[in-house]
């Protein structure tokens, strides 16, 4: 009785829906044209995360400038499918653009492609999905080139040999998958003599890295670099060295946030912590979008000059839009950036 | 007013109704897309899952026990589909038979050590939790996963058949199946009875242990099923796919009503559970507030709907204790 | 079978695992590294001994690692604004105390199941401090870490204070009345009742107490890193669940030793690192920590099952 009238509630809801299918439906919304602001959606890959929160405060900061709404909207949890879920909400609330930066590679190509079978134009930045599921890849650095410096700078803090070790966040994410790969593969070509002898995950944790870094440094008494590609393993790492008292024996690098590792640099502790200008990638990111809406950015341009950002011209290789090369903070310029 | 519609008005599940139907209208004024049809595919779609692990923990919770490894079932089911499909060359169909009846072993793990070696579920599948998933990041080392299935197998979890997304008419199913076992036969009497007093069912005739070992592969097959659909929508299979769905499967339960000591409780229940966490979540975000929200106020909506169901007894047992007793019988 | 036959056995597997060790690779004997491994796990013993006292009662809490987030962010900023180090850590302890004192009301007042009171209270918690921090970290000041002390004096007293608390919770369970009650409680809450114990006071005890040890874990853990990251607590639950399960302590209550939640811990906590010195991959780690809680509790039950006693939940 009472499962009949669950049912039949159910199916009034679904009929009253069917009813309501508003004029624009489900295409995109138009492209900017008469007084309605294009909205842009970005995504993270993860909400409560600091390195998005920067781009984030760059890309409000290009949203004000552009007069365009923007939602940000990310997982709070490790469910793979979450990112495909706020995706389809978007497209349900009928969105201009979406801007995402992707957990799973193929997953979420699922969804975008989808988004885009709509009217809604689909970019990514940070992380690529597959190339048919978006018109841009809106790159801080390639993942070659991102391996390629921390191989490099590695290699100048070993003198190109020795025993180093690498901590990543989860041995899932397609992101580390992919560094980790280039980077074996650059050592492999060019530094023959540097082992990577192990390789932990620390679940996107920082006391985690730094137990796990902690157990490194005992396990392997010859190590002479840490490389951390999980920004909160930075700090965490670099806390083991100083803890076991092996400051500038064991060097530590790593993909991290000025503020998180500030003190640790200017102590020595942390040589080089390699990232980019996280607010001008959001930045970047919403002025393409807004321009992809717009039609002034379209498949096969070779170039992307920007509104804001100063009005810099950006390369773009191939569907790549490039913000530049990764950055590397060290001691020296450390203190220039709060982010 | 009758009794029997008084009854059915003060019943848990009608309150749940009301809060279900509260949140639907009230988002549908607030979000203007809430109340598409898209829209409402969309929360069909995305619940399918959680759904059948919320009804495969339903009976296992009926019984008194509970299954914690659901989530990392799933994941491991999803990994074994994908490796069987591209490793071993099976077909989706053949692989998913076999993943169904490893999900349905694994479920028996947690059978046969629960009802042989009378472990207490809470901890077997607090290890099997972790073994599962260990298993899944293992064989997977943690970095593979499976993509580009063919579109045959992804039209599962993708695409509409019959007006309504594919995978609803599988939940469907399931669930009218799982409301039949636990609501119209002996077994889920039975299930009852064994979560109510479990030495007094072993007395009554029972066969407490066959039955408790039927829900818990039950749970394993459904958990498998789900593995396969979760596959289907993504497109992908990953050693993390389901992670915290089990806690999302519990709330759900009993939020509808379900009584975690067992003995007590409803399929259609779990449904609004699900259903009110559902449209909560989908909601939140047509009305542009932050995700976190929707946990938040799920567990407020939890502690809600526990303290409303055992306020009644709480309140009588206080009045009992604090109305002064009759006197004994006075000849007066 | 001896009466501590669990806490022998768990030893011995312990003992076998550092035999292994030493044979294959006694690079993990070395003072500064064990130190630091101890010093990181203490903080989860300290929450391990609550949560042994809340399993016997009875009940369960799975919201200690949202407990132990909080109250590290909250003990963080209070450093940040200057408090004197004494007050930050009493502050973590009383706000650990206020939560398990809201799940101990819930549990013992409203007589509502703790599994489900702490799920919802562990996912309020943990989504409110998502919502609040967004992830940032929180800075300390220097004169926090170790409590201003040397490195090695430092962790010292962080190892000692977790030892502290093992040693004077187990003898309260054994020598004090209220130790005894909390075992009463747990294996028969009617016959405590009518024994003359307030069963339902004891129980909100247990958790406003488990509350407690989890504030202070949270500065201990606060106090060895100048940086607070708001996810740290993730998984401490399961920790210390798995950690007094393999211990010995009885999910269906009134059983169990706190030395048996000791070397429990001490077995979980050493696969990660021992897979490190062993250059195992990473990746085993989940299956073998759920064998290791699956064989402890098999052989539990493979032994009681021979003694004809049912250990129905």
């Amino acid at each position: 009785m009472k499962k009949l009238l669950s049912l039949l509630l159910a199916a009034t809801l679904l009929l009253g829906g069917c009813g309501k299918s508003p004029n624009a439906s489900s295409t995109g919304g138009t492209a900017g044209g008469a007084g309605k602001k294009i909205t842009v959606a970005l995504l993270p890959k993860s909400k409560g995360n600091a390195y998005f929160i920067s781009c984030k405060a760059g890309a409000e900061k290009a949203a004000r400038t552009l007069g365009v709404d923007l939602l940000f909207d990310g997982p709070t949890e490790s469910d793979p499918a979450k990112q495909n879920e706020i995706v389809e909400n978007w497209i349900a609330l009928g969105v201009d653009v979406i801007a995402a930066a992707c957990e799973n590679k193929e997953g979420i190509s699922t969804a975008l492609r989808k988004a885009q079978s709509k009217g809604i134009k689909v970019i990514t930045y940070d992380a690529d999905a597959l190339p048919d599921a978006r018109s841009f890849f809106v790159n801080q650095a390639t993942p070659e080139g991102i391996a390629f410096t921390l191989a490099d700078e590695a290699a100048r803090l070993t003198h190109s040999e020795g025993e180093i070790a690498m901590i990543l966040a989860t041995l899932t994410a397609a992101n580390q998958q992919e560094w980790r790969k280039y980077i074996e593969a650059r050592l492999a070509e060019k530094y023959p003599k540097i082992k990577l002898v192990a390789v932990r995950p620390c679940d996107d944790l920082k006391d985690k890295a730094q137990a796990e870094a902690t157990a490194l440094l005992s396990a392997y008494p010859n190590l002479k670099l840490l490389m951390n590609i999980c920004s909160p393993a930075v700090p965490g790492a670099a806390e083991a060295v100083k803890q076991a008292g092996k400051t500038g024996k064991v060097k530590v690098i790593g993909l991290g946030l000025p503020s998180e590792n500030r003190r640790y640099v200017k102590d020595g502790v942390t040589d080089s912590v390699i990232l980019w200008k996280t607010e001008d990638l959001g930045a970047l990111t919403v002025d393409a979008a807004v321009a992809l809406v717009k039609g002034t950015l379209k498949p096969g341009d070779q170039s992307f000059k920007a509104t804001t950002l100063g009005g810099a011209t950006f390369e773009i290789k191939g569907d790549n839009l490039l913000l530049g090369k990764p950055f590397i903070f060290n001691k020296e310029n450390i203190d220039q950036f709060n982010f | 007013m009758k009794p029997q519609l008084k009854s059915l008005l003060l019943r848990h599940e009608t309150a749940l109704l009301l809060v279900v139907a509260i949140e639907w209208f009230g988002f549908n004024a607030i979000g203007p897309r809430f109340g598409t049809l898209d829209n409402n595919f969309d929360i069909l779609r995305h619940t399918v899952e959680i759904g059948l692990l919320a009804l495969a923990m339903t009976p296992i919770i009926l019984t008194g026990g509970i299954d914690l490894s659901v989530g990392s079932l799933l994941g491991l089911c999803a990994i074994l589909f994908g490796k069987l499909w591209r490793d071993a060359g099976f077909s989706p169909a053949m692989a998913g038979a076999c993943t169904l009846a490893i999900g349905g072993v694994a479920g028996g793990l947690n059978a046969s050590l629960i009802t042989v070696l009378r472990l207490p579920p809470l901890i077997v599948t607090l290890g099997t939790y972790s073994l599962f998933r260990g298993l899944a990041e293992a064989i997977t080392r943690g970095a593979d996963t499976f993509t580009n299935f063919p579109g045959s197998f992804l039209m599962l979890g993708q695409e509409r058949w019959l007006g309504l997304p594919t995978q609803a008419w599988v939940f469907c199913a399931v669930a009218a199946a799982i409301w039949l076992l636990v609501h119209r036969t002996t077994f889920g009497r039975s299930f009852r009875a064994i979560g109510f007093a479990p030495e007094g069912a072993r007395y009554a005739g029972l066969p407490v242990d066959r039955r408790i070992a039927m829900v818990y592969v039950v749970g394993g097959l459904i958990a498998a099923l789900a593995a396969i659909i979760y596959t289907a929508r993504l497109g992908q299979a990953k050693a993390d796919a389901g992670t915290g769905y089990e806690l999302f499967a519990i709330t759900a339960v009993v939020l509808g009503g379900t009584s975690i000591f067992g003995g007590v409780g409803s399929v259609h229940g779990t449904l609004l559970g699900v259903a009110a966490i559902a449209v909560l979540n989908n909601g939140l975000v047509h009305a542009r507030q932050p995700r976190e929200a929707a946990g938040m106020l799920t567990g407020a909506l939890l502690l809600l709907a526990l303290s409303a169901s055992v306020a009644p007894k709480v309140w009588a047992s206080w009045r009992s204790r604090h109305r002064p007793s009759p006197s004994p019988a006075r000849s007066s | 079978m001896s009466r501590y036959f669990r806490e022998l056995s768990v030893g011995a597997a312990l003992l076998l695992v550092w035999l292994a060790l030493a044979v294959f690779a006694p690079g993990f004997y070395q003072p500064q590294p064990l130190l630091s491994l101890a010093t990181r796990e203490a903080p989860t013993l300290v929450v391990a001994c609550g949560m042994a006292l809340v399993i016997i009662c009875r009940q369960i809490d799975i919201s200690v690692g949202s407990q132990f987030a909080v109250c590290s962010v909250a003990a963080g900023l209070l450093a940040t604004l200057n408090w004197p180090t004494a007050l930050v850590a009493l502050a973590a302890v009383a706000f650990g105390a206020v939560f398990g004192a809201i799940n101990g009301a819930l549990v013992a007042g409203l007589r509502l199941p703790s599994i489900v009171v702490t799920l919802a209270t562990m996912v309020t918690w943990r989504e409110g401090l998502r919502w609040q921090r967004q992830g940032a970290f929180v800075n300390l000041p220097d004169r926090l870490q170790w409590f201003g002390l040397s490195q090695s004096a430092g962790q010292g007293l962080l190892v000692g204070l977790a030892l502290l608390v093992l040693v004077a919770l187990a003898i309260a369970m054994k020598y004090l009345a209220a130790g005894r009650f909390v075992y009463a409680v747990g294996s028969d809450a009617e016959a405590a009742r009518l024994a003359g114990i307030r069963p339902q006071w004891v129980t909100f005890n247990t958790f406003v107490l488990l509350g407690a040890l989890t504030g202070l874990a949270a500065m201990m853990n606060v106090a060895q890193s100048p940086q607070v990251d708001p996810k740290s607590g993730t998984g401490l639950e399961l920790k210390a669940i798995a950690a007094v399960v393999v211990g010995g302590v009885a999910i269906s209550g009134g059983r169990g030793t706190l030395v048996g939640v000791f070397v429990g811990l001490l077995l979980l906590a050493c696969v990660a690192p021992a897979l490190t010195h062993l250059h195992v991959e990473a990746y085993w780690e989940k299956a073998i920590q759920g064998a290791i809680i699956l064989l402890a509790v098999v052989a539990d039950g493979i032994r009681t099952r021979r003694g004809g006693r049912s250990e129905n939940v």
